[in-house]
């Protein structure tokens, strides 16, 4: 691939590294000793991981009567979570699949971590579905397997079943890809390592050995991977949101919720990457690989998923007031002046209003700005699903059965175990893997430049 | 089974013969068939399963048996059925057969099956709260009753009115031996009525209503429908002249005036609210008005003023009334004598008296007066009682001075307590010698002239346990099994009153059909004194203070059932509070005292008190406060006191069940103090409005209309439902295809259904806590909706449940298939196969499915003695809803299969429509031509409950029509 020179685009790597540099300066994030920072931070999220652990094991062994749902609201921060983390899970795919497609070269300092927080996510996500039934421990019979009761199939018509399949191909494939495009860099890295450490990045590169053909075979899986992960991005949030629009509840029967659903998505995934990598390149100085430049890309997209979102919300209302069904009206009409409406005039701030400040490109170089946004808007986008979720249920068809929710302090504290989990996971990824795409970074390098001046003398 | 394990289980079986009577067997049989089926957690305990070799003769396992017996919840002696499997009763049902009732049963008796496996029932007798045998027990009464005698102190029987010939002879039997007095004293009395008949008709006695008769039908305070003498009866009378027909107009039209809200009042087609102090006067006016109409020359009660709305009404209802001669009917529950006798007066203008009700044969329920009980009470603190027992009341609860009950009790020589559960005058008790329950034990009632209902075992006594009868005759020198004793009594009492021939076969029928009717001799109804109106004094308005209307609940009545979980958690129709009284107070003065619901209030009056939430009642009086009776029992046990429900989170604190107003109650005015306190109240329901917030729009859910444009378009206030369209051609009922229809008309929300199903499908209790969370598993509730103006409004009840939906959305999203439909239509739920996404919850569009957040407590043996075992006990995390009674489907089925016919659908009653004494509830096959249900769903003023979304429900209501003559 060839890349494009332009006078007028700035280099997307600063420093005006060689590549042995760029080597040195992935690896030893994985293999120096790691900053009292990160031992700080391991401790910090798995002691949250841990709570986390003892309230679900607290729940299983009672019952899920320890949550705050009621015989009105069967769902609220369980599934509220669920959407949230699949969410998240969407700017990895994104960034490595579509953005590879599109050829966005800026995205190859992101991608490696990206993956990785998706994958995280995702699994972070697959929690909640399994914890939040009744009877956990009979999750296997949502998977059509042949089995002596019957043999007893699934309902191919529940939109959870569709979720079952959508997630597990989707982190599959979110693995595998990640997987792969990790083999030239642990490559790398065991030419770089001795001993036991050697022995696995060995066993790991699938005895890479960079040759020509060996590249050739690589960029091919890696495009056909691309192209097989790319309507995954779009198929698994679609198919969360048929959670809601299939059903006959007014607030979730809603025929817009595909697209709204992706594009909040990747809405809260970029900014979730945003989160992560403005705090990693910090920490481990990677600021001259993470620039100003592509934070300003992320921040570019949050601004039009953000005005996609916006939209979506001017649309839901519009529908709503258009259909002239009363059900339908009093579902929005609750959701803004009901006793959610607090949740609800966050959602809308967050997601439709604070991301406008990305217009201005001084807002979009600013890194507290865009990290306190980054943090706003998945603020907005989980207040989003709550909306969604509660308050549609809270007060749907008969008034007799309207109820209140709040969560538990289980509830609370199990969402913050899947943060444990995230960020005890991102962490040693951090610490074992290269945190950035070593080989492809290099492929954006000045150096690969066909045009590169002279000044060095190749 | 190998040999070893046959002949292990044999030498166990005969060791078990060797201790157990044969039906303590059965029981124990079914006891360990009970841990078995609610034990089935993540796998089930190890318990040996004996077979039942020698079973009592005639008993098929997995049968079950009826035995007609009649209810003891209260006086009203309703006939019940009570279901026997595999030797325990587990469920009672209205018996068609009985001349009262005729086939309703009602909340509490319903419930009362539960009393009967109680914990806190007495076990064995007790001498100073340590178990005794019966000998020691017999032998300490007689000591004390010589001694009593010998020391010239007297010997007295605290009774309720004796419910029927058997207790009342076994009190004669005891009160000749001992040259004993008995003071006769009701807890729920109706004195006012008797007293003022005395005064009108020159006898005190308790006339029979007969509601069915009126056409015009004004009601004073008297909550008939609900918990007024004998609801069940009154409501199936009511129910008659309430389902409109287009051929004949024969709809009645029903005016209540009361201070609170009362079910009865729910359900009048004209309610005006009315504080107790203007009831006298409204009386008068009303009977001034009727006076002017009818023709009355005789002396008229002195004017007095009404409040204007009032007086509109009751011009209206004096017009209807009398142009209804014949066919009126005016009632009061008022305890105030003088206005009785103005009601008195009015029903005899109407020419009421031997039409819409009798003194001819009159009610033979709550005789007693309160003074005996005064009497009893000075005679006691005077030390003149020598041996006190004490039968069927609890004055240390709900007298009317109950500490001043309580203080002279203690210097009785020996109080004895035949009471057959703890309560607070056994606790005063010197010996308890308890008596059985109901469902154990021979009895009799006599609930009116004439009328004859028995009471016979279902079971052998649970525990050492004696029939009331039986100690009284043992104390008087005649021992007699109840039985005997029973049967002695009806032959010389009852048998020779009729024309059979032959004791045994007449004995044999009676107990098969549960009740005979006799000819009493007419009394005819008695001579009107007319100058008695005139006599009536007009009453000085009450100073200050709220004007206390403390009622006796559907739920608690007065308090006698307060141990029994189903009664504790039957949200009351009206408020929807379960678990504990609550403080109503009108609109208009929750705003003034700026109360909110669950604000705690002080009620006081003379030195006694009672902290209560409050709660704002629509269409309450001003300037009363309204408040069950029947709570805050100290010695019911741990259900009235304090429920043990699921723990689950540590800081979660139970409260006690409401509080006691006893001391309250015959004050005349209650001051209120606004605590700082809130104690939130525990609803089944929070909105009280069909109608919006933010948009005001009205939710076409209930239907409604008035009778005068009914009889010009029956489908009036019924518009048709838009037929959607389908890509998808629907299913095919070829056989049945269930279905139910519901009148919106009958329903009077008495919420007997809700209770009926709980302990037909043994439907989780989970107490205070989990219902203040909503999350409560009534599969089926009475949904109560108020319209209009909040000090005034109209209301209706709704009957929810599973609506069986032809599309449901429940079946498209369980991901395992574990809701699925029948080729009859059900929507059925799989227990086994429910992994609780609880998807189908949320996209059930009726909100009628509930899932098991724990294990729900069935730690108590003896209570899961009552666990139907046709339906499973449904594990922790599982969803249940309705299944239409598939059990009893199932039952007819398999009933029809063996006689080799096929089954016809209008066989099969579920348990909430044979429990509803209004018959609002139609249940059967539509494909059935000519059916009930068949032909309900024809009814011009059928409905489905939110038609528009296409769910296609095969639960349908019928229009509630109002009759606005007025």
């Amino acid at each position: 691939m060839s890349a494009t020179a332009s006078a007028l685009r700035e280099p997307l790597i600063d420093g005006d590294k060689g590549y042995a540099r760029v080597t040195e300066d992935v690896c030893r994030i994985a293999e120096g000793t790691p900053a009292p920072s990160w031992y700080a931070g391991l401790a910090l999220s798995s002691a949250a991981l841990l709570t986390g652990v003892v309230l679900v094991v607290h729940q299983i062994w009672t019952g899920i009567g320890v949550w705050g749902l009621n015989k009105t609201v069967g769902w609220s921060w369980d599934i509220t979570n669920f959407v949230f983390w699949v969410g998240i899970g969407h700017a990895g795919t994104l960034i490595s699949a579509i953005l590879f497609l599109f050829r966005q070269r800026w995205r190859t300092s992101i991608n490696r971590s990206a993956e990785a927080m998706t994958i995280f996510a995702v699994m972070c996500a697959g929690i909640f579905p399994l914890i939040h039934m009744g009877r956990p421990w009979l999750a296997y019979w949502v998977m059509p397997y042949p089995n002596p009761m019957g043999p007893l199939w699934v309902n191919f018509r529940s939109p959870l079943l569709w979720d079952v399949f959508a997630i597990s191909t989707y982190f599959t494939i979110s693995a595998v890809f990640w997987f792969v495009g990790l083999i030239p860099d642990l490559a790398t890295m065991r030419d770089r390592a001795s001993g036991l450490r050697k022995t696995v990045l060995s066993a790991a590169s699938l005895g890479w050995d960079g040759s020509h053909r060996t590249w050739q075979h690589y960029e091919m899986v890696y495009l056909l991977l691309a192209g097989l992960a790319t309507p995954l991005v779009v198929s698994v949030h679609t198919i969360v949101s048929f959670d809601f629009a299939t059903s006959v509840i007014p607030g979730w029967h809603t025929t817009i919720f595909p697209p709204y659903f992706v594009c909040g998505a990747i809405f809260s995934g970029f900014a979730m990457v945003l989160t992560l990598m403005l705090v990693a390149r910090k920490v481990v100085r990677l600021e001259e690989y993470i620039t100003p430049r592509h934070i300003d890309a992320m921040c570019k997209v949050i601004l039009l998923t953000s005005m996609i979102v916006g939209l979506a919300y001017a649309t839901e209302l519009f529908t709503s007031w258009y259909s002239a069904n009363q059900y339908e009206q009093f579902a929005f009409l609750n959701r803004i002046r009901g006793p959610y409406r607090g949740y609800y005039a966050t959602m809308v701030f967050c997601n439709a209003v604070v991301p406008q400040v990305f217009w201005s490109q001084r807002a979009r170089r600013s890194i507290p700005l865009v990290f306190c946004v980054s943090l706003l808007v998945n603020v907005g986008m989980w207040m989003e699903r709550f909306v969604i979720i509660t308050t549609s249920i809270h007060r749907d068809y008969l008034p007799s059965s309207w109820a209140m929710y709040h969560p538990t302090y289980v509830e609370v504290g199990t969402f913050l175990g899947s943060f444990g989990l995230f960020f005890t996971a991102f962490l040693i990824f951090c610490r074992f893997l290269p945190m950035i795409a070593i080989s492809e970074v290099k492929g954006v390098l000045d150096y690969a430049k066909p045009h590169h001046g002279g000044k060095h003398g190749h | 089974m190998n040999e070893k394990n046959i002949d292990a289980l044999e030498a166990e079986r005969d060791d078990l013969h060797l201790s157990l009577r044969r039906r303590e067997f059965i029981g124990a049989l079914g006891g360990a068939f009970a841990a078995l089926s609610s034990g089935c957690g993540l796998r089930p305990p190890k318990e040996k399963i004996v077979p039942a070799a020698d079973l009592p003769e005639g008993a098929v396992p997995g049968r079950a048996d009826w035995y007609a017996t009649t209810c003891q919840a209260c006086p009203a002696a309703c006939g019940a059925l009570a279901k026997v499997r595999d030797g325990r009763p587990i469920k009672l049902e209205g018996n068609p057969d009985h001349p009262l009732s005729r086939g309703g049963l009602c909340a509490r008796g319903q419930a009362s099956v539960l009393d009967l496996y109680d914990s806190e029932r007495f076990r064995s007798p007790l001498a100073g709260g340590k178990p005794v045998s019966w000998a020691e027990a017999d032998a300490a009464v007689l000591a004390a009753l010589k001694q009593a005698g010998a020391s010239g102190r007297a010997v007295r029987v605290l009774t309720g009115t004796p419910a029927g010939l058997s207790a009342a002879a076994a009190l004669e039997a005891f009160l000749a031996r001992w040259g004993a007095k008995a003071a006769v004293y009701d807890p729920v009395g109706h004195e006012a009525i008797l007293e003022a008949h005395r005064l009108t008709h020159g006898r005190r006695a308790l006339p029979r209503y007969h509601f069915a008769q009126a056409k015009v039908l004004v009601g004073f305070d008297a909550d008939f429908l609900g918990a007024w003498l004998s609801p069940v009866e009154f409501t199936k009378d009511w129910s008659r002249n309430r389902a409109p027909s287009e051929e004949f107009d024969l709809m009645s039209w029903h005016a209540q005036f009361e201070a609170r809200m009362s079910p009865t009042g729910a359900n009048a087609d004209l309610r005006v609210p009315l504080a107790p102090e203007h009831e006298r006067p409204a009386a008068a006016l009303l009977g001034r008005l009727v006076a002017d109409r009818t023709g009355w020359s005789g002396p008229r009660p002195p004017r007095a003023s009404v409040p204007e709305r009032a007086e509109r009404a009751l011009r209206d209802a004096a017009d209807l009334l009398a142009a209804a001669k014949g066919r009126a009917l005016v009632v009061s529950g008022s305890s105030d004598v003088d206005t009785q006798v103005l009601v008195n007066w009015t029903n005899h203008m109407l020419g009421a008296y031997g039409a819409t009700l009798e003194l001819s044969r009159p009610a033979l329920i709550a005789q007693g007066s309160r003074a005996a009980l005064s009497a009893l009470t000075a005679e006691l603190a005077a030390g003149k009682v020598g041996v006190l027992v004490v039968h069927g009341v609890n004055p240390a609860y709900d007298g009317p001075d109950a500490s001043a009950f309580r203080a002279a009790a203690a210097k009785a020589g020996l109080v004895v307590s035949l009471a057959p559960r703890r309560d607070e005058t056994a606790a005063l008790a010197g010996i308890v010698a308890p008596g059985h329950h109901a469902l154990e034990s021979w009895d009799d009632a006599r609930p009116g002239a004439g009328v004859h209902s028995l009471v016979q075992p279902a079971m052998a006594p649970l525990f050492d346990t004696r029939s009331a009868a039986e100690s009284l005759l043992a104390w008087a020198g005649k021992p007699s099994s109840a039985h005997e004793h029973l049967r002695g009594v009806w032959r010389r009492q009852v048998f020779s009153r009729t024309k059979a021939k032959d004791f045994e076969e007449f004995w044999t029928e009676s107990l098969a059909r549960g009740a005979v009717t006799v000819e009493a001799p007419g009394l005819g109804e008695g001579r009107f004194d007319a100058a008695a109106p005139a006599r009536v004094k007009t009453p000085g308005l009450s100073a200050s203070g709220f004007a206390p209307v403390f009622f006796h609940s559907v739920a608690m009545f007065d308090g006698r059932q307060a141990n029994n979980p189903l009664l504790q958690e039957l949200p009351d129709p009206v408020t929807k509070a379960t678990w504990g009284n609550c403080a109503s107070f009108a609109p208009e003065d929750a705003a003034r005292l700026g109360l909110v619901e669950g604000r705690l209030v002080r009620l006081s009056a003379g030195g006694a008190s009672a902290v209560l939430p409050a709660h704002v009642q629509p269409g309450q009086a001003p300037g009363t406060v309204a408040a069950a009776l029947g709570y805050g029992r100290t010695e019911a046990g741990a259900v009235a006191a304090n429920f043990p429900t699921v723990k689950m989170l540590p800081i979660e604190k139970e409260e006690g069940g409401g509080a006691d107003l006893y001391a309250l109650s015959s004050a005349a005015s209650i001051a209120v103090e606004v605590l700082g306190g809130m104690s939130a109240l525990a609803k089944s329901q929070t909105q009280d409005s069909l109608t919006e917030p933010f948009t005001g729009r009205t939710r076409d859910v209930l239907r409604e209309t008035s009778y005068q444009e009914f009889l010009m378009d029956p489908r009036s206030g019924n518009p048709e439902a838009e037929k959607g369209h389908s890509l998808w051609p629907g299913h095919e009922y070829k056989g049945h295809k269930w279905a139910m229809a519901v009148d919106l008309s009958l329903c009077t929300g008495c919420s007997a259904c809700v209770v009926s199903c709980y302990a037909e499908n043994n439907v989780p209790i989970v107490g205070k806590a989990e219902v203040r969370k909503s999350r409560d598993m009534a599969w089926l509730r009475v949904d109560r909706y108020y319209s209009g103006d909040p000090e005034s409004p109209e209301t209706a009840f709704q009957p929810m449940l599973c609506q069986h939906c032809d599309n449901a959305p429940c079946e498209t999203v369980c991901p395992v298939l574990a809701t699925v439909h029948s080729s009859e239509g059900l929507n059925m739920q799989v227990y086994n196969r429910c992994v609780g996404t609880r998807y189908c919850a949320n996209n059930c569009p009726y909100k009628v499915r509930r899932f098991n957040w724990f294990d729900y407590a069935h730690e108590d043996g003896l209570k899961n003695l009552q666990l139907n075992p046709d339906v499973v006990v449904r594990t922790r995390g599982v969803m249940e809803k309705c299944s239409f009674c598939v059990q009893r489907i199932y039952t007819a089925k398999a009933e029809a299969k063996t006689a080799g016919r096929t089954l016809k659908g209008s066989e099969v009653v579920p348990a909430c429509a044979q429990s509803c004494p209004a018959g609002a509830i139609v249940f059967g096959d539509l494909n059935e031509a000519g059916s009930p249900a068949a032909r309900a769903a024809e009814d011009p003023r059928i409905y489905s409950v939110l038609a528009e979304i296409g769910v296609g429900p095969a639960v349908r209501y019928r229009t509630k029509v109002r009759n606005k003559k007025v």
